[in-house]
């Protein structure tokens, strides 16, 4: 039964590619103050959604609003055509990365151990991995390129592996849509470029949606389908080429500078 | 020493205690809950005081405080903006005074109080221990039907609770378990010594295995060597079980901690620059 609303709404498009995320007017309070302001967009699948803005411009929340872990206080939020009360039954379609996995580098789980609870949900309350289980997780490290390291402790790996292992527990899901909170900060050039190689595979042979939250508007600019900037309020929705080339983007991070020619005159971190 | 029933029951009920405590001691650890067993167990004075001056059985008031102490320091956490240690650091010490107001109201300062404080081998009755089996078999039942939630959430609570776990029922699930377990021991360990059966173990443990498997396992061990062990000093030389089964689990770890791969991997990181 669980899966059925998911294959129903995908199969409902008739091959047509279906609105997976559609957010309209989107607020979002937090004590005394609203962190996002009026936001409104809608992603088709398949998409590679970039999403930039200044720090404290509401990227996480958003993010949180769509996977259900925050209340909007106004407007609507649909998530594979469901709002985020339904969306909870069906969190096994949504692959998560968070900013940062803070965890203890001493914690003693393997790889293995790691991409397996990515798929607690999917096995279900008091059951054990059964060999389906076992098997996706073999393919989610395989498809990583971190095969023959499934019993190396998670601690041992370098920065770049360990978000490969978070991104194998990502995918190891009936996942759709792929949710990425600024997953190459931290990251050197060489594990950046690794790491986007590896994501663009992954969203072509899984057809996965991606949103993909990043200060680094390089490498939006050279994978995204499409961008929006926000901060607080929506400044910018369009083609990453759109999106760079608009004045509006200075009025959203308050400061100066010039992407293209790679100059930055004002301080700000994009 | 085994022929005497005393001794067959403290080590019965000991060894009950000794696999129950190291086993949840694994999550105690790597979910750093050692100052909430702490918290938890000296709540139970006040309940065991109360239960001395009520003439109820101190170990039902102190299962009810244990619990309420409990629940209130995952609930507090929760919902005020205080953390969580200072949370404890708030309601064991209030537990704690009223104890000892209470005592003292009920003029209970005698030798059943101090077996409460630092456990007696010759307290256990078998009727103890059949609570002890029991409680134990419910807490490890609870820890290996949520094992793979209670270790996604120790491991990464933010992207755990994104995936929609059951995150309420396995957190206040987990601290409820922890007090029942704490309330049973404290007649043998004693309630300032037990928390140390909830962290040592498992600690040691993690000094020898990289993996969870080899730490519950090693784990598992040094508990029930040190009940054992420590119940052996305690019968020959007189002395409060409670602390001769901390002072050998101790004495564990500092082995553990010396011949810890993890000691020796660091030493070579640290002369390889």
């Amino acid at each position: 039964m669980r899966e059925c609303r998911v294959k129903d709404f995908f199969a409902a498009g008739n091959g047509s590619p279906r609105l997976v995320i559609d957010v309209e007017d989107l607020w979002v309070r937090r004590d005394s103050h609203y962190v996002l302001e009026g936001i409104t967009f809608s992603l088709r699948e398949g998409t590679f959604l970039g999403v930039i803005g200044p720090n404290g411009a509401g990227k996480t929340t958003l993010v949180k609003a769509m996977l259900g872990l925050i209340k909007p206080s106004r407007g609507r939020i649909t998530v594979l055509g469901m709002s985020p009360g339904e969306l909870k039954h069906e969190l096994h379609h949504i692959g998560y990365m968070p900013q940062q996995v803070l965890f203890d580098p001493y914690f003693p789980v393997s790889v293995y151990d790691v991409v397996m609870m990515g798929r607690t949900c999917c096995i279900g309350t008091f059951r054990l991995p059964r060999r389906g289980d076992r098997e996706v997780v073999q393919e989610s490290i395989a498809a990583v390129g971190l095969q023959g390291m499934e019993g190396k402790p998670i601690g041992e790996l370098s920065g770049g592996q360990q978000k490969r292992a978070f991104l194998a527990r990502a995918i190891c899901l009936e996942t759709s849509i792929l949710l990425l909170d600024e997953p190459t900060a931290g990251l050197d050039m060489d594990s950046q470029e690794n790491f986007m190689d590896l994501l663009m595979r992954l969203k072509e042979e899984k057809g996965l949606t991606v949103v993909f939250v990043s200060h680094d508007v390089n490498i939006l600019a050279r994978f995204a389908d499409e961008m929006v900037c926000i901060n607080r309020t929506m400044h910018l929705h369009g083609r990453p080429r759109e999106v760079l080339g608009s004045e509006r983007l200075k009025e959203a991070y308050r400061c100066e500078f010039d992407f293209l020619a790679g100059k930055g005159t004002g301080g700000g971190e994009a | 020493m085994w022929s005497y029933g005393f001794v067959q029951r403290a080590l019965v009920g000991g060894a009950l205690i000794a696999v129950t405590c190291s086993l949840l001691s694994f999550f105690v650890v790597v979910r750093r809950l050692a100052f909430v067993g702490m918290g938890i167990s000296h709540a139970a004075f006040g309940g065991v005081a109360l239960g001395l001056a009520a003439g109820v059985d101190p170990v039902l008031s102190a299962g009810g405080s244990c619990a309420l102490v409990a629940l209130g320091i995952g609930w507090l956490s929760r919902k005020g903006r205080v953390h969580e240690d200072t949370v404890i650091g708030i309601l064991f010490v209030s537990a704690m005074a009223l104890g000892v107001v209470l005592v003292r109201v009920a003029n209970a300062y005698n030798l059943d109080l101090m077996s409460y404080l630092f456990g007696s081998i010759l307290a256990l009755s078998w009727s103890d221990v059949a609570l002890i089996a029991a409680i134990g078999f419910l807490a490890l039942l609870y820890e290996m039907l949520f094992f793979k939630e209670l270790l996604f959430l120790s491991f990464d609570r933010e992207t755990a609770i994104a995936s929609g776990l059951p995150v309420l029922a396995v957190d206040y699930g987990f601290l409820v378990m922890l007090s029942l377990v704490i309330v049973v021991s404290i007649k043998l360990v004693g309630i300032i010594l037990v928390s140390a059966l909830l962290v040592i173990p498992a600690a040691a443990g993690m000094q020898l295995s990289r993996n969870y498997r080899g730490v519950m396992a090693v784990s598992a061990l040094a508990g029930l060597a040190s009940v054992l062990l420590g119940l052996y000093v305690s019968f020959h030389y007189d002395l409060a079980s409670g602390a001769a089964i901390v002072l050998v689990l101790f004495a564990l770890f500092l082995l553990s901690f010396l011949a810890s791969p993890r000691r020796v991997y660091v030493r070579r990181r640290q002369a390889g620059g």
